[in-house]
């Protein structure tokens, strides 16, 4: 049997003529936001799970690092509520001060840490929370006048100004309080955590899948990225045919990320699951545990008692 | 070999995807304990689907199918029982590790099958030490399968099923995407499981080392039928099969 005839590939393919685009002469352009913001954002997310995950055993020096992950679970829900029970900025600024300082000793990079509650939540919450520090919103004493009504001064009153500290500082802290417990314990060991402590199992085992599988859907979304970029002549800016690309891609992940998901399925089939997920892990809480687990317990109710004397 | 168990009976086996697509046709065979068979064909003939048909994670739009000599239907393999046993006896290694690896850790994912099947904490953990010792993968246990190669992940693939002691494993295209070294060893440790009396199914379209890991080929068209089923050695021989199946390419014109 022969092999099947190639048809003629056409002239310009087999020519030697210039390359399309070859000549050129144009200004380099900032790369527009559809190109740079989706590639940009999926490396991040990537990099982030990537790192924490790179320390699976928490083998690191500092405290923090060694308490049973469920102590650390437990006693943060007891912090958080804790500090949502706080009335004034003055003890959530020493609530703060101290989580910085448990940070310190308990092994985190403090530099990092700081950064990261600092860098983002609050600053939102701020932005959200600026009107709200306007006499239209909170009546109260003028200290930052801005315009005047019917003769009346307005602006930023301190009753304003003290709603939004509050707001802020609490965020503030139940930011740090959810940061020590997710730095100082990998993501493996919190999600275990979460099943020892009598969370559904199959409701932390989606999780935790979605959470792998999003590492193989990020790749994608870069692979999608770049491929377009190979064939970008020049920046392109906010063009139909952008939002095509982003409806097209958005339409691709979902159909990859369904079709993954009923391969997997299958996966998990074949090694018999049918439905009930069960584990490996176990904990056992040592003396050092225990002991963490009652000083937070104290450290709460120093909080809430320490704030209800000040008011 | 006339004289050993069937372990699996198809006859007229068909399968369409979302009505339209034939993906099988008319497939007919026997397969034996102890077997080392490949499934030949090009990108699209429907061996992957004939592995997952096999491994009962899909079902066949026509035809029959039965396993240990009991019929292998959506049906037979609600029951637990079934199911359970079914399941420790028949292995699948997915051409996509990906979708195989889906466990936070390695060393979850390689106790996942028997923690399934009622094994114990104890045994399970015992055996997956065995496993990765075997597979010389013990730096892997607490990792997470996106820190893994290609390699590393075909491995840790690889011994999520062996844990579970399979009498038949089925491989879909296990060296495709692997460096040399890596495929060589995937090549050794087939072998091995053979010699070892596994029943072993081989979906592929590489020809370069079949004649060591299977006695018998299956030959699919890209009509999505059976062309030929006879002795590996016989088939490799017979060019004109092979180019009709699109497996080698005649470069005479």
């Amino acid at each position: 049997m022969t092999a099947r005839v190639l048809k003629p590939a056409p002239a310009w393919l087999v020519s030697s003529e210039q390359p399309i685009g070859t000549g050129r002469v144009g200004r380099r352009k900032r790369a527009a936001f559809l190109e740079k913001t989706p590639g940009d954002g999926a490396e991040v997310v990537r990099r982030a799970m990537y790192a924490e995950s790179a320390d699976p055993r928490g083998d690191r020096p500092g405290v923090l690092f060694r308490i049973d992950p469920r102590i650390k679970l437990v006693a943060l829900v007891v912090l958080l509520l804790g500090v949502a029970l706080v009335h004034t900025p003055v003890t959530l600024a020493v609530v703060y001060l101290g989580l910085v300082l448990l940070a310190w000793a308990g092994g985190v990079s403090v530099g990092a840490f700081v950064t990261r509650v600092w860098l983002f939540v609050p600053l939102f919450t701020a932005v959200a929370l600026a009107p709200a520090t306007l006499s239209v919103i909170t009546p109260g004493e003028v200290l930052v006048p801005l315009w005047t009504w019917h003769g009346a001064q307005e602006g930023i009153t301190s009753q304003g100004l003290t709603s939004a500290g509050l707001v802020i500082l609490r965020v503030a802290c139940s930011v740090s309080l959810v940061l020590l417990v997710t730095i100082s314990t990998s993501w493996n060991r919190l999600l275990a955590a979460l099943g020892a402590l009598g969370v559904p199992r199959i409701f932390v085992m989606v999780i935790a899948m979605a959470y792998r599988y999003l590492f193989v859907l990020l790749g994608s979304v870069l692979d999608m990225v770049l491929a377009r970029k190979a064939r970008t002549v020049q920046p392109v800016a906010h063009t139909a045919g952008d939002r095509r690309f982003v409806g097209a891609a958005v339409g691709t992940l979902l159909g990859r990320a369904g079709h993954l998901s009923e391969e997997v399925h299958q996966a998990m089939t074949a090694r018999g699951y049918a439905g009930q997920h069960h584990t490996l892990t176990g904990f056992r809480a040592s003396g050092m545990d225990l002991l963490a687990l009652a000083a937070s317990l104290m450290v709460a109710v120093v909080i809430v008692g320490g704030d209800h004397l000040l008011r | 070999m006339a004289d050993t168990e069937i372990v699996f009976h198809a006859k007229g086996l068909g399968y369409t995807y979302l009505d339209r697509y034939p993906a099988l046709d008319d497939v007919s065979f026997q397969i034996r304990r102890g077997e080392r068979i490949a499934l030949l064909g090009a990108n699209g003939s429907g061996k992957s689907t004939l592995l997952k048909i096999l491994d009962g994670l899909v079902f066949p739009t026509s035809g029959e199918l039965s396993a240990y000599g009991q019929p292998l239907t959506e049906e037979s393999l609600a029951d637990p029982a079934v199911n359970a046993r079914f399941r420790s006896r028949v292995g699948i290694v997915f051409q996509n590790s990906d979708v195989q690896v889906f466990s936070a850790t390695v060393r979850e994912e390689i106790a996942f099958g028997c923690l399934q099947l009622g094994l114990s904490a104890a045994e399970t953990a015992a055996r997956t030490a065995d496993v990765l010792d075997m597979l010389e993968i013990e730096d892997l246990t607490d990792r997470t399968p996106f820190q893994l190669s290609g390699g590393q992940k075909k491995k840790v693939a690889l011994a999520s099923v062996l844990v579970m002691n399979p009498e038949v494993i089925l491989f879909d295209e296990p060296t495709a995407a692997l460096d040399p070294r890596t495929q060589h060893w995937l090549i050794d440790l087939i072998a091995q499981l053979g010699e070892a009396g596994k029943t072993v199914v081989l979906a592929t379209h590489d020809l370069h080392t079949l004649a060591d890991l299977t006695d018998r080929a299956i030959i699919f068209g890209e009509d999505h039928r059976v062309l030929a089923d006879t002795q590996t050695r016989a088939i490799l021989a017979d060019r004109s099969q092979l180019i009709a199946a699109n497996l080698i390419h005649d470069h005479e014109v």
